[in-house]
């Protein structure tokens, strides 16, 4: 029988003689290697997640020609092909805007042409009162600010006058918008209307995009961006940008924590099993260094014996975090959070380290001195 | 032909106490030795440095051409697992192997298993019908036999035992002794600690201590005479 053989069967017989010891370190290993499968879990799921979510709160990216001390500097509609040629896929929603300047009776307010379909997607938020303009082809209809329908007295239904030097046009308000942001000073339509109104053909003010991805996945989409598009400036919106990176740093760094705090405490718990089992391995391992078994080979024995017990606690745990990240999700996030299998090496790692640092106690064991535990006299 | 044990002038202190005070003799191969004395007279103490397992404060012992008072943890250990076969009053088998493992347990140690040779051993004893029992599973005589087992496995230069009949009745005494008469007509070289007399009888010689010091060493066939 060689040697590996009779290591294994050694260290079978050391894990069912202390079953008992063994199955309470275990359970401090598989319940601290469950929490951290599941807060793993729920890291890269949830930050997925989130970053779709976050993809709803409104444009990440907008593309503008340089100002130049120029306010009404314009870009040619063109871009809108470019930016769709470069097939980034992270792009979510694509919303041209062109502003003009009107006046509705004696009140200034300014006209934005866009894509509804497009802004649909990126700020799902917005509070819309009556009816929503969903065609591009639509002429008729517009969305009125809702502060801009206060100023003017529209409500869903009425038609509004607009006009800007000799042109003049009308529209129906399909309803009002509440965004929280500029718009609700703004009378919004669709690009083609307020381009042919503005005598404007093929011009935009500027392009809001909706990127995907976490922080730098924006950065590097904007990277590119701006390299295929030199003429304009390219710029992530930076309130955006920097409560994603923050929110998520805030979770990681939550879940790190945490996760660090369990594994600490799965280690007090296998400590204390392992204190214990050392106790009444004493004798064996005075015995087994008095028939020549060196301390390194000795320890090899209980290190492996610790190791399978992380193992098996890093497999179970493992498993186990998966239905727990599954209840988290549904229950806290409202998600389903599915498993990933690249935390499975992760859990098992860090338990069998857990149970390497607790068995710290079996390490000790290399001192004792054979002649003090066998002693008959 | 050179003594396999060499004891000259071996000090062993405790603090204050002196547990072998200028301890001389020699063993000669094939030899049986009882280490006689009342308790405390460091028959232990005289067996736990012979085998290693325990240094010297002074003198010198050397066992088959090895010095061994001077050698590190290490080379100690190695020396043990080489030429010493222990044999213990309380039988010190692991609990959790069977009878067989535990004497594939001391060839796992010294260099490889061979499950046919720790079978083997074991029928020397009488344990062919205990190979797959726990300790527990085992009577106290029967636990003897499978450490003398153990002991004899990887063939050691010297067999110490300490008091091996210690803790048996007079049936198990009598198959220990027994072995031991075989194994020396085999011709091992054993060191027995015992406050037996029946055991002092069966030696060679008997190495007589008292307060740590060696009182006298007497040859029971000579004595007969």
């Amino acid at each position: 029988m060689s040697s590996r053989s009779m290591f294994l069967r050694i260290l079978w017989k050391l894990l069912g003689a202390s079953r008992g010891r063994l199955a309470v370190a275990l359970i401090a290993l598989t319940s601290g290697a469950a929490v951290c499968s599941a807060l793993l879990n729920v890291n890269l799921d949830a930050e997925r997640k989130l970053t779709q979510e976050f993809r709803t709160l409104g444009a990440n990216v907008v593309i503008a020609p340089p100002s130049g001390g120029n306010e009404a500097a314009l870009a040619d509609a063109a871009i809108l092909d470019r930016i769709a040629s470069l097939h980034l896929a992270r792009i979510v929603a694509t919303a041209p805007y062109l502003y003009v300047a009107a006046n509705s009776g004696s009140q200034p307010v300014i006209l934005a042409g866009t894509w509804f379909d497009q802004v649909s997607k990126m700020n799902s938020w917005w509070k819309l009162e009556g009816g929503a303009v969903t065609s591009r082809d639509d002429r008729e209809d517009c969305l009125v600010g809702v502060t801009a329908a206060r100023q003017l007295g529209l409500s869903p239904g009425s038609s509004v006058q607009l006009r800007s030097g000799e042109r003049n046009i009308s529209f129906t308000v399909a309803g009002i918008v509440t965004t929280g942001g500029a718009e609700d000073n703004q009378i919004l339509t669709n690009l083609d209307s307020v381009q042919t109104f503005a005598g404007l053909p093929g011009r935009v003010s500027l392009v809001q995009l909706s990127v995907s991805g976490t922080p730098a996945e924006i950065v590097e989409v904007t990277q590119k961006l701006a390299e295929n598009l030199p003429e304009l400036d390219v710029r992530p919106v930076r309130q955006i940008a920097a409560a994603e990176g923050t929110i998520l740093g805030k979770i990681r760094g939550m879940i790190f924590w945490t996760i660090a705090l369990i594994l600490i405490l799965s280690m007090l718990g296998v400590l204390a099993s392992m204190a214990a089992l050392a106790m009444e391995r004493r004798r064996d391992v005075g015995l087994m260094k008095a028939l020549g078994g060196t301390v390194p080979r000795i320890m090899r024995l209980f290190l492996a014996e610790a190791g399978a017990l992380g193992a098996v606690g890093g497999l179970i745990g493992f498993l186990l975090g998966v239905v727990l990240a599954r209840w988290i999700g549904e229950r806290i996030f409202g998600v389903v959070i599915s498993a990933r299998f690249e935390v499975l090496p992760i859990t098992i790692l860090l338990t069998v380290g857990v149970a390497l640092a607790g068995s710290f106690p079996l390490r000790l064991l290399g001192r004792v001195r054979p002649a003090e535990i066998l002693r008959g006299e | 032909m050179a003594p396999v044990v060499q004891v000259e002038q071996l000090d062993k202190r405790y603090g204050d106490v002196r547990a072998l005070d200028h301890i001389s003799f020699e063993v000669e191969p094939g030899e049986w030795i009882a280490i006689m004395g009342p308790s405390g007279s460091g028959k232990t103490t005289l067996i736990n440095i012979l085998g290693g397992l325990d240094h010297p404060t002074g003198g010198r012992v050397v066992v088959d051409g090895l010095e061994i008072g001077n050698l590190g943890e290490r080379e100690l250990t190695r020396y043990r697992a080489d030429k010493i076969g222990f044999v213990f009053q309380q039988f010190h088998l692991v609990p959790y192997l069977t009878a067989l493992e535990n004497v594939m347990l001391a060839q796992y140690f010294h260099s490889i298993t061979d499950e046919k040779e720790a079978e083997e051993a074991l029928r020397r004893v009488g344990l062919g019908d205990r190979l797959d029992h726990v300790p527990a599973a085992l009577s106290g005589g029967e636990q003897q036999r499978v450490a003398i087992a153990r002991a004899l496995i990887n063939q050691p230069k010297v067999i110490l035992a300490d008091e091996p009949t210690g803790n048996l009745d007079e049936a198990n005494e009598g198959i220990i002794l027994k072995l031991l008469r075989e194994l020396h007509d085999a011709g091992h070289t054993i060191l027995v600690v015992t406050h037996s007399q029946a055991i002092g009888n069966l030696a060679d010689r008997r190495v007589e201590l008292e307060h740590g010091r060696l009182a006298r060493i007497v040859s029971p066939s000579l004595a007969k005479d």
